[in-house]
């Protein structure tokens, strides 16, 4: 009966395979033109989560076309292991470092690390307090304060908004707060009736969008997500209780899944990250440094809002 | 075999649990009158639906004295599994459900055959699991949500049936199954026995390897039908859904009656305990508490349960 069990479940998980892509190999060949090809070690934050893989994907792509040898670990969102992650780039002797930092104070050890082994190190997508070589990413605060402002923008200045916080404390969370507060504090018409954490979660923000329509019903006009997830979230339940045509829904990251749904018109508005643009230029910076050619100490690339007018640019 | 003052016990247990159930819904009620609606009825048997099943499945492990701790991994991989199977137009909806739950069942029995056959602490086996079925998911993802489910799919999570959401249903027909089962079958009270002394159980001619595989893999069974809900509510399979979910699960379990030791329990008081724990959520959202209190209320007022519960017991 076990082996027929087995049997079955490889089955299943061969079945299933059908959607997995092919895994990119760590390691990149380098071509033959150099003499030694550039190493570049990357500790990404968090390989689990979509946006970081689309990250990596692009520095892995940026690597191939320039020639470079990428050595990718997972941090897996401990800024511990983060450290121990640079801490053996150093001894392997890379020519470069790209840090995807964890957390702003407990990733900055990383930073001062590397820099005291004089191996330079590019910060990509998020800041620690250490300042590296070079920055590559977007002012986090910006992408909240687009989204409010499309927000503010549909309701004419006048109106009743909810807040979906992501996980409380971590620096994504607080910086977009802290742009949709800026957005609400010009708007003194914009009211934010209720605010709360789904923990980045869809099945935590259907929970609680639930409890905000038992809550407040009609007087919901406007729902801002911190992140796609739970503005899918927001979306489904307002759907399943025949009420997204009365509700603006709006959120940030600009996932597959999120764009499908803005060129559905499900989902009001996303803004997007440009994942290629930063992992792209992290690479390419740190190839400059290790060059000694002249780059960008801090590249910014800007947030976009996505509607349904724009959409099938972002949409492959 | 219980005597009368053990089931008499049982009783006061789960009578302890109704008069904090009753006191919030009351104590709700007052403060917030949108809170005691039909509307918001089903919204709690909804919102509690993915934990009641996991901690119905996991109150069979528990009851022979072991743990389960790959559930919320095994939420995720299920999830991911059946979300594979679940764009539209590739497979007749049946398919993905039950590939998602025998992919559970066959976690839950390799779980099962390491504790029994292997030897290995339950807390041990379950932990690498709990690892494996994560690395799994990811690996069959690409690490990225598996979306565009067909709609027949979806509305397992979102339909109902006479008013009555679909997983709502579920819950209450795993807990009836479950019910039935554990008083009346046979096998069914071997699980008590082997949890509440092996050795005796051994002894009287009970096979507790087969036993505990079984409750594993029911377990295991169990997530699935979990993972399937709730990749259908949210209309994607998620490689990172579920964290923190076995924990839940066993909370409500513990909260419900039933002794972590094994041995002494049930389903009726592990669905009490996980609709006390969706009440005490919801709830919360309703009032609008803070994110940062909700996690210190929500700690203090599932102690405070288990608590009144032991007062009521003595």
């Amino acid at each position: 009966m076990n082996a027929r069990l087995i049997a079955m479940a490889a089955m299943a998980l061969g079945m299933a395979g059908g959607c997995n892509r092919p895994d990119s190999s760590a390691r990149h060949e380098a071509g033959a033109a150099g003499a030694r090809p550039i190493t570049i070690g990357v500790s990404m934050m968090n390989l689990s989560n979509e946006f970081i893989v689309m990250l990596n994907q692009a520095m892995e792509d940026k690597a191939r076309e320039l020639g470079v040898t990428l050595i990718v670990n997972d941090a897996q969102r401990s800024a511990e292991k983060q450290v121990q992650q640079i801490e053996s780039f150093i001894v392997q002797k890379v020519d470069a470092i790209i840090l995807n930092p964890c957390e702003n104070e407990a990733s900055s050890p990383a930073v001062d690390k590397a820099l005291a082994a004089g191996i330079p190190i590019v910060n990509v997508n998020s800041e620690t307090r250490s300042a590296p070589t070079a920055f590559v990413g977007s002012r986090d605060e910006q992408s909240a304060q687009i989204a409010m402002e499309y927000i503010a923008q549909r309701l004419k200045g006048q109106g009743k908004v909810v807040m979906m916080h992501g996980f409380m404390g971590q620096a994504a969370q607080l910086k977009r707060d802290q742009g949709a507060r800026e957005v609400l504090a010009r708007q003194p018409g914009l009211k934010l009736l209720a605010d709360q954490t789904a923990e980045w979660d869809r099945a935590k923000a259907m929970t609680l969008m639930e409890n905000w329509i038992q809550s407040y019903g009609d007087q919901i006009q406007a729902v801002f997500a911190q992140n796609d997830e739970m503005g899918m979230g927001a979306v489904i339940t307002l759907e399943q209780a025949k009420r997204k045509d009365k509700v603006i829904v709006a959120s940030v990251d600009a996932i597959a899944d999120a764009l499908q749904a803005v060129k559905d018109g499900r989902l009001d508005a996303t803004v997007f990250q440009d994942a290629r643009g930063q992992g792209g230029g992290a690479v390419e910076t740190a190839v400059r440094i290790v060059k000694k050619q002249p780059y960008e100490k801090q590249l910014y690339l800007p947030f976009q809002l996505v509607t349904q007018e724009n959409v099938a640019q972002y949409v492959k | 075999m219980p005597c009368p003052t053990d089931k008499l016990r049982t009783w006061l247990r789960q009578f302890g649990l109704l008069i904090a159930l009753a006191a919030l819904v009351v104590g709700l009620s007052i403060v917030k009158p949108t809170f005691l609606t039909f509307a918001n009825g089903i919204n709690v048997g909804r919102q509690i639906s993915i934990n009641g099943i996991l901690a119905i499945g996991v109150t069979y492990v528990l009851l022979t004295g072991g743990v389960d701790l790959s559930l919320g991994s095994l939420v995720a991989l299920t999830g991911v599994v059946a979300a594979c199977l679940a764009h539209p137009g590739q497979y007749p909806t049946v398919v993905p459900v039950a590939m998602g739950i025998l992919a559970g069942a066959v976690c839950g029995a390799g779980n099962g055959l390491m504790v029994t056959k292997g030897r290995v602490a339950p807390f041990i086996v379950t932990l690498g699991t709990m690892t494996v079925a994560r690395g799994l998911a990811l690996v069959i993802s690409g690490g990225k949500p598996v979306s565009n489910l067909s709609a027949p799919f979806t509305a397992i999570g979102s339909g109902d049936l006479a008013g009555i959401p679909v997983p709502v249903i579920l819950l209450l027909a795993v807990t009836l199954v479950s019910w039935v089962f554990l008083r009346h079958i046979r096998l069914g009270r071997y699980i008590y026995a082997v949890g509440g002394n092996e050795n005796a159980a051994r002894a009287s001619g009970i096979n507790v390897d087969g036993v505990k595989l079984f409750a594993y893999t029911l377990c295991g069974a169990m997530a699935g039908l979990a993972g399937v809900v709730l990749a259908s509510r949210i209309t994607t399979g998620q490689p990172n859904a579920g964290v923190g979910y076995e924990l839940d699960a066993i909370a409500a379990v513990v909260i419900g009656g039933t002794s972590l030791s094994g041995g002494v329990g049930g389903v009726g008081g592990t669905l009490l305990g996980a609709l006390l724990m969706g009440v005490i959520n919801n709830g919360l959202d309703l009032l609008n508490v803070s994110s940062y209190y909700q996690q210190i209320i929500k700690g203090a007022i599932i102690v405070g349960a288990v608590w009144l519960d032991k007062r009521q017991e003595s």
